[in-house]
């Protein structure tokens, strides 16, 4: 069970997400970004990214949790999808599974276009990354 | 940035005509696309002397590839060409010369063939094991693919860079369990070894040498062509895997206890990937290793006598050896048998069976089992390089050194004398002892990772480390079997008998195939002629 606190972290990571998909809703904040993320993904050994997770889920998006390692999620589910249309995802995770996930994003014409370090959401020593993957041509609206 | 040597008028050019070839949308130029190219585990990483691509080309058929290679041929473009591009650790999709085009075949990920009754395959560069693994697995197919760890490379890339899986042993090497390949010289002209040299061949991927010298070791690890499609050799799936582990005493047990797995593979009793381990010593899958231990081979290092004295009186085994077996389960369950016969002959061996798996496996032993050891693509190694209590400042990346040695525990005593001092000379973290993988069944290999960070300093320090310690292993006879770009130079300068007959060689055979030097200039250390003294 995650602490009010992680939990509370969780959400400010959360709310970093949307701010990125600016091709996908020019106006940030203004709704829930839930549908936008065609998954949202996070790892079970970190209670934060659990937080994330259950975040996300009780916003109404469709959630996938990791144990650090991404075939199952990509080979079953993402390979697919990307091969037929490339679409966004999200999630909360270490710096492994986002190596993996960002370079198969490549492949499908797809960018990383929000990478934030969250220095104070340590899971057992290993700092935690909220990230967005979208299509290039989301990603080359993105102001930034 | 423009290919060494060509004018920006003739870089357009070429370009413009590459647009021609395969469509304006697969040729990129911009910064952005062009970065994504960089070899992420690069020694050189944000330096100058980064080795980086000026554009990219994507051909989707070998039609297309033929094309490109003309037009590249006219204007002196140097290409490079790449399969999937995963090759971390080893230069990833970055080429030797920077300026060069990357020739991405990612596209072609046509799988052509896959027959279930000769256990083969036909497939082009830019299909992944995965990909591979998704076809077998759709059609019910009883075959298994030799996969790397990890798995999300490309079959042609691996073999051709002489990569190495987990599974039977005449599968494990995976060049060796290529069948024929499809070549694209420098001219474009079209080439097919082994029996696909004849056009009616009927048996491409059954028999691998043709008629005439055998030249498809000439297109592994150089610059001579392009390989657009490839045989591979697959496993029948196997009746069932036992696994057992065989412990010995003494720390000078680990010289007959080599011999006899050595045995024990190349009469085929023993057909999977062995592992060696010390459950003294600790290390990857052992036990933690006991405080005491570690004060001693601190003091007196692994030949420690009171060390051994301790393994002894704690009846602790020095060494083990894990040995695998694929196939019907009364067979190798005689094969089990059989080989604890021989290990017996060395005083105080003790035997633990281990994991036996009726095959196919159910889905908790899938979720269980190293996934490569059952031809199943993975990426989970990725999982583990995150920060941790072990890995408290995790590096941006890092390059194999990987000499290999003699198959004989006389050579692994050896090698871990030679690099510990080595690693003492050039200021490197000291490994209290190392045992090699055992890929190749006649021959060991190390694996050692140089971490690659962000830091320039640090990365430079690293680079003349890694090039001593590959002159160290050279002193001993010991050769890298495959390095990164930056230290392909000067790994090739080690193979250097009579005079470097074997790289003159290679120049002669470049200056043959390839006179205006377009492919993969400087790879594996083969300059073409117009670049050769300023390069290497």
């Amino acid at each position: 069970m995650a602490s009010r606190r992680e939990f509370l972290q969780a959400g400010i990571a959360a709310s970093v997400l949307p701010m990125a998909v600016a091709g996908a809703n020019p106006a940030p904040g203004k709704r829930d970004h839930a549908a936008d993320f065609y998954k949202v993904i996070f790892d079970e050994r970190f209670p934060p990214s659990v937080a994330f997770g259950a975040e996300w889920k009780a916003r109404g998006a469709a959630v996938h949790a990791i144990r650090g390692d991404i075939t199952d999620l990509w080979f079953h589910d993402l390979d697919q999808q990307w091969k037929k249309q490339p679409v966004p995802i999200a999630g909360l995770t270490a710096h492994g599974p986002l190596f993996c996930l960002e370079r198969i994003a490549w492949d499908h014409g797809m960018r990383v276009v929000s990478r934030v370090e969250q220095k104070s959401l340590d899971g057992d020593g290993q700092p935690l990354i909220s990230w967005l993957i979208a299509p290039k041509q989301t990603a080359s609206k993105d102001p930034k | 940035m423009t290919p060494p040597g060509v004018g920006a008028k003739d870089f357009s050019d070429a370009l413009k005509q590459f647009e021609e070839s395969v469509g304006k949308e697969w040729v990129f130029t911009s910064d952005e696309d062009v970065a994504l190219y960089r070899d992420a585990y690069s020694p050189f990483w944000g330096e100058p002397e980064e080795r980086v691509a000026s554009a990219a080309v994507a051909p989707y058929t070998v039609e297309q590839v033929q094309a490109v290679m003309k037009t590249a041929n006219t204007y002196k473009i140097p290409v490079y060409p790449i399969s999937t591009g995963k090759n971390l650790g080893y230069g990833g999709s970055a080429p030797n010369l920077s300026g060069s085009v990357v020739l991405d075949l990612k596209r072609m990920n046509r799988i052509l063939d896959v027959s279930e009754r000769n256990h083969s395959a036909l497939v082009e560069p830019g299909v992944s094991y995965f990909d591979l693994y998704r076809y077998i697995q759709e059609r019910k197919l009883k075959v298994w693919v030799d996969v790397p760890d990890p798995g999300w490379g490309s079959p042609i890339g691996n073999a051709l860079d002489h990569g190495g899986g987990y599974l039977r042993s005449e599968f494990r090497v995976h060049f060796d369990s290529h069948c024929g390949m499809e070549v694209v010289l420098a001219n474009g002209d079209l080439l097919r070894t082994g029996m696909g040299a004849m056009p009616a061949a009927q048996t491409w991927q059954q028999y691998k040498f043709g008629f005439g010298p055998w030249i498809d070791g000439m297109f592994s690890q150089s610059n001579f062509g392009v390989v657009t499609k490839m045989g591979l050799w697959l496993m029948p799936e196997p009746d069932a895997y036992l696994s057992g582990t065989v412990t010995v005493p003494k720390y000078e047990d680990l010289i007959p206890m080599v011999d006899v797995l050595t045995f024990l593979e190349n009469s085929g009793i023993s057909n999977g990937m062995p592992g060696l381990g010390s459950p003294l010593l600790g290390g990857f899958m052992m036990p933690p290793r006991a405080p005491e231990v570690t004060a001693m081979l601190e003091r007196n290092g692994v030949e420690s006598p009171e060390l051994h004295k301790y393994a002894l009186d704690k009846g602790i085994p020095f060494w083990n050896c894990t040995v695998k077996f694929y196939g019907p389960a009364k067979a190798i369950r005689a094969q089990w048998e059989y080989a604890q016969e021989k290990f017996s002959a060395i005083p105080g061996a003790k035997f633990q069976d281990g994991e036996f798996y009726k095959l196919p496996l159910t889905p908790e032993q899938f979720n269980k089992v190293h996934k490569p050891e059952f031809g199943i693509p993975s990426l989970d190694m990725f999982s583990i390089g995150a920060r941790s209590p072990l890995n408290p400042t995790p590096t941006n990346g890092h390059i194999w050194f990987s000499p290999i040695i003699p198959r004989t525990g006389e050579a692994i005593l050896e090698a871990n004398k030679v690099f510990s001092q080595a690693a003492k000379d050039y200021g490197l973290p000291l490994l209290s002892f190392s045992l090699p993988s055992t890929y190749w069944t006649r021959s060991f290999i190390f694996l050692f990772g140089f971490p690659i960070t962000h830091d320039v300093a640090t990365n430079k320090k690293n680079r003349e480390t890694f090039k001593q310690v590959v002159r160290v292993a050279a002193e001993h006879g010991w050769g890298e079997y495959r390095t990164a770009p930056a230290f392909q130079d000067d790994v090739m300068a080690t193979y250097s008998f009579n005079n470097h007959a074997l790289l003159r060689f290679h120049q002669t055979v470049k200056d043959a195939v390839d006179p205006n030097g377009i492919i993969s200039a400087g790879r594996y250390g083969i300059w073409p002629k117009h670049l050769r003294g300023t390069k290497a």
